[in-house]
């Protein structure tokens, strides 16, 4: 038996969205929304029932969400498109993901200024710290509503006040928050709003911007006057279905599927605190969402244990991978104020609707005896003392 | 169930063909390829900024291929930090004093057969195996034997010399017996894009082979030694910038012309005086080894041997007996007389095919008489 803990990397599919992509892929409509024709017309039917199904999960229009090929091109419209030329500056955090991180080290070579808010040691950022720095030569803050590594939801109501005033514009990147918690637009009061739907039980390469009206957003992608010409391409339609029902099943079961996740990751948690002595949640106790444990294993390598679990078939991840498929220790932990040995140390285990007690009860078991043996074997006691960049 | 091994892979062909000869051969194979030399500066990289953590996508990509092909799980395992630690602070201190290392000595010693192990242990696995060209042969109660690679021309055996019986128990070198024909003709079968690559005579973490670049960002400028080229008169010939651009036995980049071919015959780290000589000025009637490691004890014969010796990697080997002294020490001493010794390499031990042992040279011994 595998045990996927990894669903802020990417959920598995649900069966209702498998059923309904592959009656797409069965029986069609197979045109391009934009063709004039019948099944041209009925293709764009289907598109404008996932549109409404994913804005239903936000609390949005329909006419107000662009489909893209992900979170990642959602996080880029909604950076570059909203940098306005007038306003140079922009607000993130240090936690961000890179999909935020990397197109805002751009935006800076293109003259922008761009603040990056450290967090407190819990992962949350003070909004003082953020709304105390707006004013109107800000052109964007960009905010993960809840961050993937930790899972700290962010306040971001306060923020949105303050932005608002200013004239600057707020962009959520909801990937991690979308199915985890409430989302209503309004009340988060942002102007830019990212999702995913792999994140959710969607397919991968499938990903919406939610735009509030009359927000100017210059398009990223040229080429075609689609998606109300605010991102050209012809659709993902089977994507694009897809997202509108993981969207709807995640929606109609959130409650229920929030209740027993929190329910799973705390006994998780509880059992592994209890059986592996010095072990760290990270991240706030409070204002998290629950599925997401972010634990520091005193005494070993993530890198060995992640390696060991896997072996034992319970699936977490660490930190990012690099270009070569190397694990690299954390840059929210380290952001957060860990210090680099706790970040190598640490892993995330991330829960999802597919987890069930017994997967649970399973990892309950296992890691504690993956732990022993690393511990036993590889401890950390023999890391080198030099540090790489001494030697360059 | 069957046996885990831990190979380790480097994206390169023998390590490729390694896994995949032992995971036919019904092991259960895993595969780690090691980051182990520091990333490049940034500004050092064609494409300017790129993210300063990341290797190269394409490092590990056969790597990669190979365990997608036969199916085994395979990990990129980070160990920049013990390398620099334990392989690269090494070969800039030795560089400074006036020595010439062999890193990959060291790698084998200190990462490969050492932190691989841990590794190894924390994973379950039963074996390490590399794509070392080299054999083990008989058995745990009458000693494990380090041999000599099929292939001549390919062996590795010197860079092992510091395995022991509890290493060779656990350690696996599928390609021992094996020519680099063969190893490529696998290669081929596997579709591997490497298979006809030429081999890359560079120390891993110097790719531009500028040995003495590296030491001279790492080391501080006051540990560098400047000094003079003094010829065996004890004449100046020229200054030099450092010691650390020489090695006992050069004859190249010395700047200095003379009537007969010149060679560095030793350095002196305290005064920074490089001595050069015509080649007759060369020999040496033997050797001093510290960190001595014998494969197999009972070959010492009670601390006295015969045995042919190699001081380079590419050394033929000359008869030589040796006496085993105190704390890992050996003295060496060539039947007939010896070529120049490169205080900092590996000398290593042979009888016929078998590996015996060897240890890092510490310097070469004076005239025939006794060591003084």
């Amino acid at each position: 038996m595998r045990i996927y803990l990894d669903h802020n990397a990417g959920s598995p599919l649900r069966p209702a969205v498998r059923d309904a992509m592959r009656a797409f892929l069965d029986c069609g409509p197979h045109a391009n929304p934009a063709s004039v024709h019948r099944t041209g017309q009925q293709a764009r039917r289907e598109l404008e029932r996932a549109r409404e199904r994913v804005a239903a999960l936000i609390g949005a229009a329909p006419r107000d969400v662009v489909f893209t090929s992900g979170g990642t091109e959602a996080n880029n419209l909604a950076l570059f498109g909203g940098a306005s030329p007038d306003r140079r500056s922009i607000i993130t955090t240090a936690i961000e993901h890179s999909s935020i991180l990397e197109p805002l080290a751009a935006l800076e070579k293109r003259g922008f200024g761009v603040a990056r808010v450290r967090p407190d040691s819990d992962g949350l950022v003070a909004p003082e710290v953020i709304t105390g720095r707006i004013d109107h030569a800000i052109a964007l803050v960009t905010i993960g509503l809840v961050n993937a590594e930790v899972g700290a939801i962010q306040p971001v109501e306060a923020i949105a006040d303050a932005t608002r005033r200013a004239g600057a514009l707020l962009h959520l990147d909801a990937a991690q928050a979308a199915a985890r918690m409430p989302l209503r637009v309004d009340e988060l009061g942002c102007d830019l709003l990212t999702l995913s739907a792999h994140k959710l039980g969607g397919p991968p390469g499938s990903g919406a911007l939610y735009i509030r009206p009359g927000t100017a957003l210059a398009p990223f992608l040229l080429g075609g006057p689609q998606e109300a010409a605010r991102r050209a391409g012809t659709p993902n339609l089977p994507g694009a279905i897809g997202f509108g029902v993981a969207a709807a099943e995640a929606l109609s079961r959130q409650d229920e599927e929030t209740r027993t996740i929190a329910t799973l990751s705390r006994r998780l948690l509880e059992s592994l605190g209890g059986a592996i002595p010095g072990l760290r949640l990270n991240g706030p106790t409070e204002r998290r969402v629950p599925n997401t444990l972010n634990l520091t294993f005193p005494g070993v390598l993530g890198e060995t244990m992640l390696m060991a679990l896997d072996l034992e078939g319970i699936e977490v991840s660490m930190g990012s991978a690099c270009a070569a498929g190397a694990v690299e220790p954390s840059h929210v932990l380290l952001a957060m104020g860990r210090d680099a040995a706790a970040a190598r140390s640490s892993l995330r285990l991330s829960l999802g609707w597919s987890t069930t007690v017994a997967e649970i009860a399973a990892a309950a078991e296992t890691i504690p005896r993956v732990w022993r043996r690393v511990v036993a074997a590889e401890p950390v006691t023999r890391a080198p003392r030099i540090p790489v960049a001494e030697l360059r | 169930m069957s046996a885990r091994v831990l190979v380790a892979m480097s994206g390169g062909v023998d390590s490729s063909v390694a896994a995949a000869l032992l995971a036919e051969q019904g092991y259960e194979v895993i595969g780690v390829a090691m980051r182990l030399a520091p990333d490049a500066a940034p500004d050092a990289t064609p494409r300017g900024r790129r993210r300063g953590t990341c290797c190269s996508h394409d490092d590990f990509e056969d790597a990669r291929r190979v365990a997608e092909r036969l199916d085994f799980p395979f990990y990129v395992i980070d160990l920049r930090a013990d390398f620099a630690a334990r392989v690269i602070d090494n070969f800039v201190r030795e560089y400074l004093r006036g020595r010439t290392p062999n890193p990959c000595v060291m790698c084998n010693r200190e990462i490969k057969f050492d932190r691989l192990w841990d590794r190894a242990a924390a994973l379950r696995a039963d074996y390490v195996a590399t794509g070392h060209y080299a054999r083990i042969a008989g058995d745990r109660q009458n000693g494990l034997r380090l041999l000599r690679a099929v292939d001549d021309a390919k062996d590795q055996s010197y860079f092992l010399f510091n395995l022991g019986q509890r290493e060779l128990a656990r350690t696996l070198f599928p390609l021992g017996a094996m020519t680099k024909q063969m190893v490529r003709e696998h290669a081929r079968r596997l579709g591997l894009a490497n298979a006809d690559k030429p081999e890359s005579q560079e120390i891993c973490f110097v790719p531009d082979g500028d040995y003495a670049g590296l030491v001279e960002r790492a080391a501080h400028t006051n540990d560098l030694r400047a000094g003079r080229i003094i010829d065996d008169a004890g004449r100046m010939l020229a200054r030099h910038p450092g010691i650390h651009h020489f090695t006992v036995g050069q004859r190249r980049g010395l700047g200095v012309a003379a009537g007969e071919p010149l060679y560095v015959r030793a350095i002196d780290p305290a005064s920074g005086d490089v001595a050069v000589s015509p080649r007759s000025g060369l020999t040496a009637a033997g050797l001093i080894a510290t960190r001595v490691n014998l494969v197999r004890p009972e070959t010492a014969h009670g601390g006295e041997f015969a045995a042919e010796v190699k001081i380079r990697y590419r050394h033929r080997g000359i008869p030589a007996s040796i006496r085993l002294g105190e704390s890992e020490r050996a003295e060496v001493r060539f039947s007939d007389g010896g070529p120049a010794i490169t205080p900092g390499q590996a000398c290593v031990f042979y009888r016929g095919d078998e590996v015996l042992g060897g240890g890092v040279i510490e310097r070469a011994l004076e005239g025939w008489g006794t060591e003084g």
